[in-house]
């Protein structure tokens, strides 16, 4: 597949780019600022999403943490991760920032806390 | 009768319909054969009125029309009322069924209400408009007229023993026309051999002083002071927990599938729980009357639905309208009140209902169309009200007879069956009163074969959970410090307190449901929906009646709300 | 009890009115409906909050905690599980009636009221879906919070009605804890959330976007079994032969959301019918002296940080009201060609003013002026507009005497 056709997300002016991949090198366009470009060849080459998840507690009043991961993580990794994230136990009361998880099996990218669990 | 037949038979002819058979079964009419749409099943039915039988069995069948109808029936199948006794068998757990066993509560008798759904007033004793008629709309020596009056004039009682709330606050039936007005003085004097007071004929001004808002091609209106508002789902399970309050037993999801009968006898009900022995039997089946009548071989009469849509409006509508407002009918022959907007107890508008002839006895589905019909024809009688401000509809059938006329007689054929059948509006305002005189007739013919004493326990107040919105600033406070979710507000837009919404779930009858809560507690009624309250509503029945989460259903089994928990793998290491 | 000013909703709008005008010097009592602060930002555990005042995108619960840090750190008092059961005016001060577990039912008196009690969902019922009333029908936000907050898993087989972006951003959440999402279905012709979100929560998880289709009925009497979707035409009616059949067992609502303003409206304050907020001016303050609305209960924002920063303009500004140095603006702002709306509606002269804006339509080359008159006051060239992206304009002080402004978007001529 020579050409792939996505929509850039990096402002408001949404720009529908096409990437042409066809000589072997990226071209792109349909862009209208330099952001469309290194966004287009994020996309094909290395396309890294940030994932927001919740994880299980013991706590009764607290039942669920939410998590993200402190960086982004390859996108077709993405239900792998989630796997993992559905097999851990908080077993602390933990604030924003908190490692969850020093490093995601697979990635070196930790997951962390995002909500306060001593405000009830 | 051979006479009244040929006049049927006559009839029908003149109608288009030679087809049709007839024949006389125990003093009514008996129709069969077969007709090309519903329209033509009605003409027929009511084409037989009038004749001096007792009532119209209408037996035709509808070509192209299939018997794939919605009904719900209750999912349990076991043998827990198999061989149980009892004095008097309630079938039907509406206004009806409840007012009647809360009536015979006053006897020493066991009795056993049953209902098919998992709660009581699931069909039409809630999908009403929760008015207390005026006798007015109905006809002189009619039943309906004779229950209406004495019902409406029994409510201010009842209400106070029950505890459930009532207003008056009188309804304008609307004039479009200004020579209606010249129609006063009949209305006047019709309302005088009725029994009504205080029944006055409004010119446009004195309306629009009334009602600010009303719509501009309104010319006067009819004032009927004697015309009331309650919640009807709350005055039967008012009726219903005073009943169990004095002896009697509800059982719900149990549904009569037939009758064992010993000559002329009664003996046992065949549910889906077993057969139970019954000295007496009831019949307050509301839609499905002429079935259970059909199944003690004393069917008399057709119950043909009449659908009903409903909307509620936000409350904020409610402060711009002040009665009940319909327009007059002034056409004798038309079955229907009209509808129009009636304020409702809880703080609401509510528009309709609409009235349209549907072969579905359980379809509560609605359509756009009739939304719109609502839209344009109801709303503008209160000009302040628009579509937006619509926050749910609803539907619901009413269990008409040909006759348009209530049934509340002992059967003629079954020595130990009581009807209370074709109970449609105004059935609301006429239950107290029916419940009176079913309790007298079935005590009457129990007496035949035993001594019947008073119930020496009988409390015709219904004991019940506080309602810290309705209290004094002081009681309200007390009641917080003594129990503190009581005012931990769970239901924002109605403002229900954890603590209610706990008493609906451990009350005399009990709300295991989110539509059941819904009902006894409003929680989850107002402007969202449950939108915001849901969570909370379904933690709190999981917490109380020690059930998953998993099995908590919006109304009966089979509406669960949840399928499963996220994140069960990481929990299932830990909690084993 | 007796404060300066109160701010009703620790939300995210709420929060940062409590810090400004504790800030501005004010006493301030912040009182929450719910059992923790943060709002709805509790249950929006996706990332996206905070790029504009932090350049970061945080979750919600992580904004939500930074604000809750601050005004913690200023000893604010909060009060949780908090309701306003009655509001009225007496003298000039806002008179409460209040209740709580730990209080029960007590009266508070406020010099200033900020509004920050946020919207809610519009209803299946809203927008006319008709059939029964089974179980499985959610609006987004009561899916997110079963999910979010509980871990409970509302359906497995689920289509979503309206591309609004809790609605896309649910179909995510759904997708990742398991379920099966059908499709989203937009009546519109265009997406109604954030591009960001059509990209990111449905194209990256192939999730399919019917644009001009809508669900006209759900099937099911006590669990949903399925839906009727069908195309519409231009009126948004469902054209007939389109309809199919889709079996599934929820469905997902994200119609729009509604400001929620219910306990101010007994005050008699001016509502903007298209906004559905109250009438306000650049300093948040409605038609009623005194009383201030910010955040999502003004109009529906798009992002957190313009919540947050509509929140800390009420709160300095009443805290101003209590000092008397606040007066209300007079200047009337219209929402002319090509204007969903324009907020805040009215202007005081001689300050600054922050002034949001959506177009009526998508438009590329634009041009939106501000004119008075026929005097033009502002020009602004707008690559492209579109009705779900808000714009944030910063207005230059206006002279006294002015009557009205109108802000309009011209399409630009066609330059080479």
């Amino acid at each position: 597949m020579p050409e792939t056709l996505m929509t850039c997300i990096q402002c408001p002016l949404s720009c529908r780019l096409v990437v042409d991949t066809g000589s072997g090198e990226l071209v792109v366009s349909g862009n209208q600022c330099r952001k469309g470009e290194e966004y287009a060849h994020d996309e094909i080459i290395n396309p890294t999403r940030s994932l927001t998840s919740t994880v299980a507690t013991i706590f009764p009043d607290f039942p669920l943490l939410p998590v993200r991961t402190d960086g982004e993580v390859p996108k077709d990794k993405i239900f792998e991760i989630m796997d993992i994230i559905n097999s851990i136990l908080v077993e602390k009361r933990l604030r924003p920032g908190d490692v969850v998880l020093e490093k995601i099996p697979g990635t070196g990218t930790p997951l962390i806390a995002t909500a306060d669990m001593r405000e009830l | 009768m051979e006479g009244g037949l040929q006049l049927v038979k006559k009839t029908l002819q003149s109608k288009g319909f030679p087809q049709v058979e007839l024949s006389e079964r125990r003093g009514a009419v008996v129709l069969e054969g077969e007709v090309q749409n519903w329209d033509d099943y009605l003409a027929a039915g009511y084409g037989a009125v009038g004749y001096g039988f007792r009532g119209v069995v209408n037996n035709i069948t509808v070509s192209g029309l299939k018997n794939c109808f919605t009904e719900s029936r209750p999912a349990v199948k076991d043998l827990s009322l198999d061989s149980s006794e009892f004095d008097v068998v309630i079938v039907g757990g509406g206004i009806i069924g409840c007012a009647i066993a809360r009536e015979l509560s006053r006897w020493d008798l066991k009795i056993a209400l049953l209902e098919k759904e998992d709660d009581i007033a699931k069909h039409t004793s809630s999908r009403n408009n929760g008015m207390i008629h005026p006798a007015m709309a109905v006809k002189l020596g009619s039943k309906k007229h004779h229950y209406n009056l004495r019902g409406n004039r029994m409510y201010d009682q009842v209400a106070g023993e029950l505890g459930f709330e009532l207003e008056w606050p009188g309804s304008l039936a609307l004039l479009t026309k200004s020579w209606q007005i010249l129609l006063g003085p009949l209305a006047k004097r019709s309302a005088r051999k009725k029994g009504l007071h205080g029944v006055k004929v409004f010119s446009r001004r004195k309306v629009k002083d009334l009602e600010p808002n009303i719509g501009d091609e309104q010319r006067g209106a009819f004032y009927m002071p004697e015309s009331g508002i309650v919640a009807p789902y709350k005055v039967t399970v008012a009726y219903a927990e005073n009943a169990i309050q004095n002896g009697a037993r509800l059982f719900m999801n149990t549904m009569v599938q037939g009758f064992v009968m010993e000559g002329s006898r009664i003996a046992g009900v065949r549910t889906n729980r077993g057969i139970i022995q019954a000295g007496l039997v009831v019949n307050a089946a509301g839609i499905w009357s002429d079935r259970i009548a059909e199944m003690a071989g004393d069917r008399f009469f057709t119950i043909h639905p009449r659908k009903g849509v409903i909307a509620i409006l936000d409350k904020k509508t409610r402060n711009s309208q002040k009665l009940i407002l319909g327009r007059a009918q002034l056409n004798g022959r038309s079955h229907t009140k009209g509808g129009g907007l009636t304020p409702l107890i809880d703080g609401n508008i509510l528009v309709g209902p609409t009235a349209t002839e549907t072969p579905d006895r359980e379809d509560y589905s609605t359509s756009a169309k009739e939304l719109q019909f609502l839209e344009e024809n109801h709303l503008p009688l209160n000009k302040a009200l628009k579509k937006d401000d619509f926050i749910t509809y609803f539907a619901g059938t009413r269990a008409c007879t040909f006759e348009e006329d209530f049934i509340v007689e002992a059967s003629k054929y079954v020595e130990n069956l009581v009807h209370a059948a074709g109970i449609q509006s105004p059935g609301l305002a006429s239950a107290p009163a029916i419940a009176v005189d079913v309790t007298d007739i079935a005590v009457s013919i129990l007496k035949k074969k035993a001594d019947i004493k008073a119930n020496p326990n009988f409390n015709p107040r219904r004991l019940e959970a506080p309602n810290p919105g309705k209290l004094g600033l002081e009681d309200r406070n007390r009641l917080i410090a003594a129990n503190p979710s009581y005012g931990r507000i769970i239901c924002r837009c109605e403002m229900v307190s954890e603590g209610e919404v706990v008493d609906a779930i451990h009350a005399t009858l009990p709300a295991h449901s989110i539509d059941a809560i819904k009902r006894r507690a409003r929680a989850g009624m107002g402007r969202c929906q449950g939108g915001f309250c849901t969570p909370a509503v379904l933690n709190i029945i999981s917490r109380e009646i020690n059930s998953d989460i998993t099995e908590v259903c919006k109304r009966e089994p089979g509406s669960e709300m949840i399928v499963g928990r996220t994140k069960d793998k990481a929990r299932a290491g830990y909690e084993n | 009890m007796k404060t300066d000013v109160m701010v009703i909703g620790a939300g995210p709008a709420g929060l940062s009115a409590a810090l400004a005008a504790n800030q501005g010097g004010a006493g301030v009592l912040l009182i929450e409906r719910e059992s923790r602060p943060g709002g709805i930002l509790k249950q929006c555990i996706h990332d996206g909050f905070g790029i504009v005042r932090y350049n970061e995108k945080l979750s919600g619960p992580e904004y939500a905690f930074c604000d809750l840090e601050a005004v913690k750190s200023r000893n604010i008092e909060i009060l949780k599980n908090t309701f306003v059961l009655d509001l009225k005016m007496k003298d000039s001060k806002f008179k409460l009636l209040l209740q709580n577990p730990d209080k029960g039912v007590f009266p508070v008196t406020a010099t200033s009221l900020v509004a920050a009690t946020g919207c809610r969902e519009r209803t299946s019922r809203q927008v006319f879906i008709h059939g029964d009333r089974p179980a499985g029908i959610y609006s987004a936000g009561t899916a997110q919070n079963l999910i979010n907050i509980h871990g409970y898993l509302p359906g497995r087989k689920c289509v979503v009605l309206g591309s609004g972006d809790i609605g896309m951003i649910m179909a995510r959440r759904l997708t990742l804890e398991g379920a099966e999402v059908l499709g989203v279905y937009e009546i519109k012709s265009e997406v109604s959330g954030l591009t960001r979100n059509l990209v990111q929560c449905l194209e990256d998880f192939d999730i399919p976007l019917y644009l001009n289709s809508t669900v006209t009925k759900v099937h099911g009497a006590r669990r949903v079994e399925g839906v009727t979707v069908a195309a519409v035409g231009p009126d948004y009616s469902p054209l007939f032969g389109t309809e199919s059949y889709i079996p599934c067992d929820t469905l997902l609502l994200s119609v729009g959301l509604i400001p929620e303003n219910d306990i101010l409206e007994p005050l008699g304050l001016a509502m903007d019918t298209s906004t559905g907020g109250p009438i306000v001016d650049q300093q948040m303050m409605t038609t009623i002296p005194g009383l201030f609305s910010c955040g999502n209960a003004t109009h529906v924002y798009d992002l957190v940080d313009h919540v947050s920063e509509s929140g800390a303009t009420a709160g300095s500004a009443a805290a101003g009201y209590c000092k008397k140095d606040c007066v209300q603006g007079e200047i009337e702002v219209k929402a002319g060609d090509n204007l969903l709306y324009a907020v805040p509606q009215r202007l005081v002269p001689g300050k600054d003013s922050v002034v949001y804006f959506r177009s009526a339509r998508t438009m590329d080359n634009v041009l939106l002026q501000v004119e008075a008159g026929e005097k033009v006051l502002t020009n602004k060239k707008y690559i492209r507009l579109r009705p779900p992206e808000m714009e944030r304009l910063v207005l230059e002080p206006l002279p006294a005497g002015l009557e009205k402004v109108v802000l309009s978007l011209k399409e630009a001529e066609t330059d080479a």
